[in-house]
């Protein structure tokens, strides 16, 4: 378990950035950090993956492997999205067929436009932030670090990284980022704290109530409605035939109809425990 | 390791940033090289000197080829920054063998003289030499020590006229000693014995690099 004990850090002989900042993320939590520009968000996240040391206090439990997603992805990569992330996977110890292949499908599923074989600083910004996302994601990591993640990405893939987010987390990765947006952070974590100052306030719950639903397809001329386009939808993943989506308590009913209309089987309705 | 080298190696050349030194290096052993130079050792010892300046520059831009948010990635997938600078260590000093090798065939190619048993190991000794000044002198002005572009190159520019020039310095004294022999078995023991001294530098700049460049982060 990671935990954050007593961290300050200060540059030089600057400003305290952070000043007695304690956090622990268990394994499977979805930990948002949320606070105004530089007010010390990215400095927590580069002294938990372990890039900046703290100036006091101390940072334990790091898992082996790592993820983390810098805000801004260096514009100046000439290498292609694939051979970056061909070094990048073999620099963690994967061979060059299995890195390849990981992040082909990676790069699939983000829906990379503009070209696996491009430089990487031909891409556009969002485009360049998904590579960023592919790399943290080569191997399964144990903590996965991302700062504002969804800034410049599109909304598809703003949907496939919610799910990514949950994925990670149910296989029992620790995911901790930054947003400074409310809707953003309430529909993805579990768990937010408020930073001010370089100060961390008390974990609040993102308070809002969450249902899964499972469905099947039902006949033949079942109809795809884009469930991550669905008011209120936060994740959607297929699971064995099913198909599972997590959905804000207040759009579960329109969703059940759309799904209905578009001809699935409604399984079953959950409601998701509060978190804790 | 491995692994981290090749990532080095490919940023390093797609970045380009090595092939001013690089083509600065040819220039200088081609000028050097040429009819009237004299006896070899002298030539040596001057392709030496040249190699200095341009492994210290090489360094630096190996190193520098890397922005810092990406060397953040990087850290971040090696498991911690020794490994990255160990990379560019390697990489830069690849780059210098690659150099050495030019510095000392280059001479040979492009003018007969006669050439000694003990010629091309002095010769080789010098290169090696100036290169582990290099590299460390471009460890300690890249980027991981002296953020400000100016300063390094300030910095850059006085150690390695101090370390061609001072009466004294290692570099120094095994050029005084090539330029003013025409057999070059004599200068052999005193190039053999600086060595581990360049070496040693090498080793310090690096621990200096590392601990400034994880006191900054």
């Amino acid at each position: 378990m990671l935990s954050v004990e007593a961290v300050s850090k200060r540059y030089g002989g600057g400003n305290w950035v952070l000043r007695e900042v304690d956090l622990t993320v268990e394994p499977g939590a979805v930990v948002a950090v949320v606070g105004g520009n530089g007010s010390g968000k990215s400095t927590l996240l580069r002294l938990m993956v372990g890039v900046s040391r703290p100036t006091a206090g101390a940072i334990n439990g790091r898992p082996d492997v790592v993820g983390y997603v810098p805000e801004r992805f260096p514009p100046n990569e000439r290498l292609s999205a694939v051979a970056y992330l061909g070094h990048l996977g073999r620099i963690r110890g994967m061979t060059t067929i299995e890195a390849a292949d990981r992040a082909e499908e990676l790069l699939e599923r983000l829906d990379l436009q503009g070209g696996f074989d491009a430089q990487v600083r031909t891409l556009s910004k969002g485009n360049a932030q998904k590579v960023a996302l592919a790399q943290a994601l080569l191997v399964p990591p144990g903590l996965l670090v991302l700062d504002e993640p969804w800034s410049g990405l599109d909304s598809d893939a703003h949907g496939v990284l919610a799910t990514i987010i949950a994925e990670v987390a149910a296989a029992g990765g620790a995911v901790v980022f930054t947003d400074h947006r409310e809707s953003v952070t309430r529909a993805n974590a579990t768990r937010i704290h408020r930073i001010h100052d370089g100060r961390i306030a008390e974990a609040t719950p993102p308070g809002r109530a969450v249902v899964e639903v499972a469905l099947t397809r039902s006949a033949e001329d079942t109809e795809d409605p884009g469930w991550d386009e669905v008011d209120g939808v936060l994740t959607a993943v297929t699971h064995q035939g099913q198909l599972f989506v997590r959905v804000d308590r207040d759009h579960s009913d329109a969703l059940l109809t759309i799904a209905l209309r578009h001809g699935w089987s409604v399984d079953s309705v959950t409601p998701e425990k509060a978190a804790p | 390791m491995i692994a981290l080298v090749r990532y080095t190696l490919a940023t390093t050349i797609h970045g380009q940033r090595y092939l001013a030194p690089v083509l600065l290096f040819f220039a200088g052993v081609g000028i050097s090289a040429g009819s009237d130079s004299g006896p070899l050792p002298g030539v040596y010892a001057l392709n030496a000197g040249i190699l200095l300046v341009c492994v210290t520059w090489v360094t630096m831009a190996v190193i520098s080829v890397e922005d810092p948010t990406h060397r953040a990635i990087t850290v971040v997938a090696a498991r911690g920054p020794v490994k990255v600078l160990a990379a560019a260590i390697v990489v830069s000093a690849l780059l210098a063998v690659g150099l050495t090798i030019i510095g000392l065939g280059l001479p040979l190619a492009m003018h007969p003289r006669p050439v000694t048993a003990a010629d091309l190991p002095a010769g080789a000794l010098a290169h090696l030499l100036c290169a582990a000044f290099g590299l460390a002198f471009g460890l300690v002005c890249s980027r991981l020590v002296i953020r400000r572009q100016g300063y390094a190159l300030l910095a850059a520019l006085f150690l390695v006229t101090a370390a061609l020039l001072t009466t004294g310095s290692p570099p120094n004294t095994l050029f005084k000693r090539m330029a003013n022999t025409s057999n070059a078995a004599d200068i052999l023991p005193t190039a053999a014995a600086l060595l581990p001294l360049g070496l040693a530098v090498l080793a310090l700049a690096a621990a200096l690099t590392h601990i400034v460049s994880v006191r900054r982060d």
